[in-house]
């Protein structure tokens, strides 16, 4: 199946500063994708790079277009969510209805404005008036009115409570992703859409240090719940990551550890969020867990 | 297309208030100077023409010249409007950060652009030229009613007005089209000046106007830049104000004056045109474009 999104060395520079550095990645149609990193990892760089928003070195291709050269025909199959609270403050949200009708030829104003009847959002209210939260809502539904084939979100439900965060992840999911269609979600908020998401790109720094499937994760990394006796003889094993779970101690391996270890606890579903941890600390915080990382 | 008017039709709804304000403005001073004790005392002089109150000239005249007074007062307001908001035009969507908006939506950035200058540059000036034109006829009811009744207002020769009415509509169009194209170096780069300089922009442009004539033009083998200032900025106004169609108008012969009107007007535009097509308005038309794109390429770099 031909990928929606191909990356292949992709690297972006300011100045001296590499936001993204060689990376190789594909996100395959009907996937919902977490971008997740820390701030300042490179992902909103890598979203703008995707949206042509800037010039990046080796290849990328967004629905077989260089996002670059071919923003605009790209972009008419795309829906994108750039940063919350960026829409024009001078707009009444029926008025940003009618232009995004004029603007992009896959919007569909019907489905725009039942999507903001949901909300507590009205077409005559100006976006100035609203709240963040508010016009996080309004925007979300315009972009959800796209009948796009890749959804790009960064940070998309900051500033949301949580009841329209959920009444958001759900409509991505029922209404959205359809089997064809992918998304590319960036979060901090990981333990709310790691139900959702089908892949995990995770950035450190500007590279890629983690680029699989939710099945593929569950595959390979095993987290392994024990006593606090058992302590010393897991360490001893260099796991990835040791942390705290209810009523004892975990560790998370990069592959199965080995047989005498396993036998000291019992098998748990790493987390997404353990995983995150485990992937992206930073050696200054600790040192230990950056060396063992580094003897993989 | 649908796009690009879609983009002309934002430039409405984000400025239409202001835009009806300006618009309408002239014709309700109009309306309520002549309302008031006396009614309205207008003279005009215009090379040896002097025309006596306007309450006690012809409805014909007063037609004429409140049309004349309103559409010009309408475009004037129209234009400083225009040249007071477009140094700010080129930062907006950066400062108020929707550009990141925009910048989701299929749209080049260069059709951003274009719309923008496209909206306030040409269509708002002749949209404001046709409201005062349109709104002249309300104050000339009105005027025309308080001295001389309905009867005179319904009795005027109407051929012969809405003629000559179209005809200076077309001409003024055309003349803002030719200013607008002579000026458009200074326009352009004054906006991508504040586009990449910020607040420093306009003052810059400012000082480098004044500065370079003085400083520059004496060290070149033939001054430059005061001729070709002077050249654009006197072009344009030749190009706007249809002087020469006037000659020869006699409010005492209104009828007669005003079926001429639309023949002097053609020979006029034909004449502004020609003085258009020059290797000035080239190279203008090339600065103009230098404008342009350093607008684009700020748009494109705003993120």
């Amino acid at each position: 199946m031909t990928p929606l999104v191909k990356a292949t060395g992709l690297t972006l520079r300011y100045g001296r500063k590499t936001a993204l550095d060689g990376l190789d990645f594909e996100i395959a149609p009907g996937r919902v994708v977490g971008l997740l990193g820390h701030n300042g990892a490179g992902k909103t760089s890598l979203m703008r790079a995707m949206v042509g928003l800037v010039s990046v070195e080796g290849r990328l291709e967004v629905l077989g277009l260089d996002p670059r050269r071919q923003r605009v025909a790209m972009l008419e199959q795309v829906s994108h969510i750039p940063d919350v609270a960026v829409l024009p403050r001078w707009a009444r949200v029926g008025e940003l209805v009618t232009l995004m009708t004029g603007l992009h030829p896959r919007f569909s104003a019907d489905r725009a404005r039942t999507l903001i009847r949901r909300t507590s959002v009205a077409l005559s209210d100006k976006v100035g008036t609203l709240s963040k939260g508010m016009v996080v809502q309004v925007h979300l539904a315009l972009v959800a009115a796209i009948d796009a084939r890749l959804m790009i979100l960064d940070e998309p439900t900051l500033g949301l409570d949580l009841l329209s965060r959920k009444a958001f992840y759900d409509m991505l999911i029922d209404e959205w992703c359809d089997g064809r269609r992918s998304v590319l979600i960036s979060t901090h908020q990981v333990e709310e859409v790691e139900a959702l998401l089908s892949d995990v790109l995770m950035l450190d720094q500007g590279r890629l240090v983690l680029a699989l499937s939710l099945e593929d994760i569950d595959r390979r990394f095993v987290a392994l719940g024990h006593d606090p006796g058992a302590a010393e003889a897991i360490a001893a094993s260099h796991p990835l990551l040791r942390y705290r779970v209810q009523g004892g101690s975990a560790a998370l391996f990069d592959g199965a550890p080995p047989a005498a270890v396993q036998a000291l606890g019992q098998r748990l579903r790493p987390s997404l969020v353990d995983l995150f941890v485990a992937l992206t600390r930073r050696p200054e915080i600790n040192p230990e867990a950056s060396a063992a990382e580094g003897t993989r | 297309m649908t796009r690009f008017a879609s983009l002309v039709r934002r430039e409405w709804l984000q400025h239409r208030v202001g835009w009806c304000v300006l618009m309408v403005a002239p014709t309700l001073v109009l309306l309520a100077l002549s309302a008031v004790d006396g009614g309205l005392q207008l003279r005009v002089n215009a090379d040896d023409i002097t025309l006596p109150p306007l309450r006690a000239a012809p409805a014909a005249v007063q037609t004429a010249l409140l049309t004349a007074a309103a559409g010009g007062a309408t475009l004037l307001l129209a234009c400083l409007a225009v040249l007071f908001q477009l140094p700010g035009l080129a930062r907006r969507d950066q400062q108020d950060r929707s550009i990141e908006f925009w910048c989701s939506l299929p749209i080049g950035h260069a059709q951003s652009v274009a719309a923008a200058l496209l909206t306030h540059l040409l269509l708002l000036p002749a949209a404001a030229l046709l409201a005062g034109m349109a709104g002249a006829q309300l104050a000339a009811l009105v005027t025309i009613g308080a001295s001389h009744g309905l009867a005179a207002w319904l009795g005027q020769p109407w051929p012969v007005l809405l003629m000559a009415s179209a005809a200076m509509l077309l001409r003024l169009w055309l003349g803002l089209v030719l200013a607008v194209a002579w000026l458009s170096p200074l326009l352009l780069l004054t906006m991508a000046a504040s586009a990449w300089l910020g607040r420093w922009g306009l003052p810059l442009v400012a000082a480098a106007l004044l500065a370079l004539p003085k400083l520059v033009d004496p060290r070149l083998p033939a001054p430059w830049f005061g001729p070709a200032l002077r050249s654009v900025t006197g072009e344009s106004l030749a190009a706007l104000a249809p002087l020469q169609a006037w000659h020869g108008f006699d409010p005492g012969r209104i009828e007669p004056s005003l079926a001429a009107l639309p023949g002097a007007l053609l020979r006029d535009a034909a004449q502004a045109a020609e003085r258009a097509a020059t290797p000035g308005m080239a190279v203008a038309l090339a600065l103009a474009a230098l404008g342009f794109w350093l607008l684009v390429l700020r748009r494109r770099r705003a993120l």
